[in-house]
């Protein structure tokens, strides 16, 4: 039995370290060597501008946990609300927005116009640090 | 084929002369392309895939710890980039199992010819599992040498070894009669 494995893993070995050899095409060398000038000859690539990421990265950041913070208490006061509620008189949900938004026709437009702003500075802030003129 | 002029030539494209890359291109050319064509059995894949080892070897000479052979950080190189190569678009391969046994083994001219049982074992190997099939080239690509090909495998010997065995038993189990019948030519 062992005899017979021995002959097979034989046969194997002859058959697999047999292999043909096949010969680099005649441009081989040159069409890698142009490859590798090309490489060569083609700018580094632009590394990530990480100093004038980072204020808007850090701003980014801010804004998020803001939001979360803010999220989290209105759930929260949501939350009291309703199971205070079940005791006492009916609560309607408007009432536990923030007072910004019982500011009525006035207060709306302000915040439309502020939300606008933002996002004119956002849109001319980021051309500008991608035309590299900041 | 000498390390040292592979160092040399290292040494001199680091230092910014390129056109010395063509001494290690010419040195390694045949090996690299060979040990492509044994992952993908298509010629002109396999020289597309050592340009790209080339191109990536250029990129990465700073990378190359002298501590080690030059051909050993290459081939390591490549057989990496081959793999994912392979896993990106696999070579067209048959199921072990589609591999047909040849009806007799012993055929009326006194048994198989040497280019047809070659050729049944080899679409056997191809159609191992990747990990099995990896292990086998890289042992006889590199003339039956575990370390090295545990070296270009990024692997320990011992899982190469075990890869090796595996790989064989299942050939063994889909390829008995031919693998077992001694050639009538050898007898």
């Amino acid at each position: 039995m062992s005899r017979l494995i021995r002959h097979e893993e034989d046969e194997m070995n002859r058959i697999l370290s047999r292999e043909d050899e096949i010969l680099p095409s005649s441009g081989f060398a040159v069409s890698v060597m142009d490859a590798v000038r090309r490489e060569a000859a083609a700018p580094p690539p632009i590394p990530f501008p990480w100093k004038r990421a980072v204020p808007g990265l850090v701003a980014a950041g801010l804004a998020a946990v803001l939001v979360l913070a803010a999220g989290v208490v209105a759930i929260g006061q949501l939350g009291r609300t309703s199971t205070s509620a079940q005791f006492s008189t009916p609560v309607s949900l408007p009432s536990l927005m923030p007072s910004i938004f019982h500011g009525g026709m006035e207060s709306a437009a302000s915040w439309t116009v502020l939300a606008l702003l933002v996002t004119f500075v956002s849109v001319k802030l980021s051309m500008r640090l991608a035309s590299g003129r900041v | 084929m000498s390390a040292t002029d592979d160092q040399a030539d290292v040494e001199r494209v680091l230092a910014g002369d390129i056109p010395a890359f063509e001494g290690i291109v010419r040195r390694w050319q045949g090996p690299l392309i060979n040990l492509a064509y044994r992952f993908c059995r298509d010629r002109g894949r396999a020289e597309e895939m050592a340009q790209e080892a080339f191109l990536r070897a250029y990129r990465g000479l700073s990378q190359w710890r002298r501590d080690a052979v030059f051909s050993s950080w290459l081939f390591a190189l490549a057989t990496n980039l081959y793999r994912s190569e392979l896993r990106r678009i696999p070579a067209r391969a048959v199921s072990l199992d589609d591999i047909a046994e040849p009806a007799d083994a012993r055929a009326s001219d006194g048994g198989l010819e040497d280019q047809d049982r070659d050729l049944a074992v080899r679409r056997a190997v191809g159609a191992l599992p990747a990990k099995y099939r990896e292990a086998l080239i890289l042992f006889y690509f590199h003339d039956m040498d575990v370390t090295t090909a545990a070296q270009s495998l990024g692997l320990p010997e011992g899982t190469v070894k075990a890869r090796l065995f595996r790989g064989r038993e299942l050939l063994r189990g889909k390829l008995p009669q031919l693998l077992a019948v001694p050639r009538l030519k050898e007898a």
